[in-house]
């Protein structure tokens, strides 16, 4: 009966000490749950930009030649959808959309084929091309003594079909 | 001891589904938000393929709280989908609550009218 007692005892001790050690990894376990979905919808709003801005052609272009061609404020575009996709999700971000879409990386590549200058890819039809690096604020990091603010990087392309 | 364990497991299984839940309504209003564009804005095929998302990640779209604005979009004008729903998160011993999970996604209307 003593070394029931006693397990019971020693269990519940080992319990205790360990409680802080679990909650720690609950923590962290929410937050990098938390941050996927941030991971999610910034990879999301990449695409929808990219895809936007390419769904506009050059219609003159088009009448004239027949072959698909990017209207001229392709890049302006995807900027402007860039930060309205990441503004419905400003309260995960450690910084305002404005300015992570004024750093985003964006080109257009109007005519095909052509060379990316940053990725060294090849184009066989016109594309956009996004590259961003988004603060996300991760606080249960930053209070295990990690960095309180993670950065996603993202790249995304999008041609016309 | 088991009143800590188990709502340390439960909290874990019980958020991590609502994470899931999360990332699913978010993919399937970015797909609405697409098709949206692609149409015009608001119509029977958008709520129809939202609805049929929603289903396949095991949300009701019955209870969901579904928004389209505005309702007819033309040429190069934004249209935003979003989607609203609530999870109930129960944690035995501790708590037993629901959390809103809200998605929305913003595209252009691509309908020359």
């Amino acid at each position: 009966m003593n070394a029931v007692r006693d397990d019971h005892a020693s269990a519940a001790v080992t319990t205790v000490v360990l409680l802080p050690l679990l909650l720690t990894v609950l923590a962290g376990v929410l937050q990098l749950g938390a941050l996927r979905v941030a991971a999610a919808r910034v990879r999301a709003a990449a695409d929808l930009a990219t895809l936007v801005a390419v769904n506009d052609q050059d219609d003159a272009e088009l009448s004239r030649t027949g072959s698909l061609r990017l209207a001229g404020d392709a890049s302006d575009v995807a900027r402007e959808y860039f930060e309205r996709e990441l503004e419905l999700s400003e309260a995960l971000l450690a910084a305002s959309s404005s300015e992570i879409a004024a750093m985003a990386d964006i080109a257009a590549y109007p005519s095909a084929p052509s060379v990316d200058a940053r990725t060294g890819a090849r184009y066989q039809r016109p594309a956009v091309r996004l590259a961003a690096d988004v603060p996300v604020r991760t606080p249960v990091f930053g209070a295990l003594a990690f960095h309180p603010v993670t950065t996603i990087g993202v790249l995304a392309v999008s041609s016309p079909r | 001891m088991i009143a800590i364990l188990v709502p340390l497991l439960f909290s874990i299984l019980e958020f991590g589904a609502a994470l899931e839940r999360w990332l699913a309504q978010d993919a399937a209003t970015v797909q609405a938000a697409r098709y949206a564009g692609e149409i015009g804005g608001d119509g029977a095929e958008v709520r129809g393929l939202l609805a049929e998302q929603l289903r396949a990640s095991g949300i009701d779209p019955g209870v969901a709280t579904i928004e389209i604005a505005p309702a007819r979009v033309g040429w190069r004008e934004p249209v935003r989908v979003s989607v609203s729903t609530e999870y109930r998160v129960a944690i035995p011993f501790l708590f037993t609550t629901t959390l809103p999970i809200r998605s929305s996604a913003i595209s252009r209307g691509e309908v020359n009218r």
